[in-house]
């Protein structure tokens, strides 16, 4: 998995690229969603694009990410969730839980 | 003088090992990518459509990461071997691991409203809904855990 993070009007922009099944590239993951909700940036968008699959470990990272922030006051959302990760989150109910966008440009917006 | 030091073998347990449809590691995350390419690319030179292969890829990561942290408890002297192996109409895969064994009915729903925003807790739940059939055969000398998917 690689990572990238771009700002825009104080929106943090997630694009993970690839897996997100755990080990290694999972810690990176989580550690700069927590290292940014620390910096009280509590606009967060994740970007799944690129993201070819997720396990179990990835929803982990989400959810926790998503709860850190709301109890921070913030929001996190979701863009261009793919089949495979939309049927994980079906499967697992989270679906119920993220707001989620069809492009980061909708994500984006809705925080205005 | 010096003598040389006797340094033998080299110990290539500290490295994941293949041979033929098996994948050994040590117990560590961090070969988790390692068993999913070896996964990958053998079920991709069995032609299997990508989004079957990514739903059986996922579900291996899932107990690869059981064995090494529940079952291993990230031991360095446990392994955790993955087996893959075709059937006639189907993918069948093994992993075991070298722990104490664990209760796969102790497990709560993930999907309760009090379990919805837990972080752990979902891997075997999505197992099962991803696979067709997931067996359990536990002991005290290890859990070996065996899913097939129809391809």
């Amino acid at each position: 998995m690689k990572l990238s993070t771009w700002e825009q009007d104080g929106v943090v922009v997630f694009e993970p690229k690839g897996k997100i099944m755990g080990g290694p590239d999972a810690s990176l993951l989580n550690d700069k969603l927590h290292d940014y909700i620390e910096k009280r940036m509590s606009k967060v968008v994740i970007n799944l694009a690129q993201v070819d699959w997720m396990n179990s470990t990835g929803l982990g990272i989400l959810i926790s990410s998503y709860t850190t922030i709301r109890n921070n006051d913030g929001e996190l959302k979701l863009a261009n969730v793919t089949d495979k990760i939309r049927s994980l989150l079906t499967i697992t109910k989270l679906v119920t839980v993220f707001d989620s966008y069809d492009s980061v440009e909708d994500a984006l917006k809705s925080f205005k | 003088m010096d003598l040389p030091v006797f340094l033998g073998e080299p110990n290539n347990m500290d490295k994941p090992t293949i041979s033929g449809d098996t994948i050994k590691i040590p117990s560590t995350l961090d070969y988790l990518a390692d068993v999913d390419m070896f996964v990958e690319n053998l079920l991709r030179r069995y032609g299997i459509d990508e989004s079957v292969i990514a739903d059986i890829a996922i579900s291996v990561s899932e107990l690869v990461n059981n064995a090494v942290c529940h079952g291993n408890k990230s031991s360095p002297d446990k392994k955790v071997t993955v087996r893959v192996g075709r059937e006639d109409s189907s993918v069948k895969i093994s992993v075991a691991d070298e722990g104490t064994g664990f209760d796969p009915d102790g497990i709560e729903s993930p999907i309760a409203d009090e379990n919805l925003l837990k972080k752990v807790g979902r891997g075997i739940f999505i197992v099962k809904s991803l696979m067709d059939s997931i067996e359990f055969k536990l002991s005290d000398k290890g859990s070996l855990v065996i899913i097939k998917k129809a391809v």
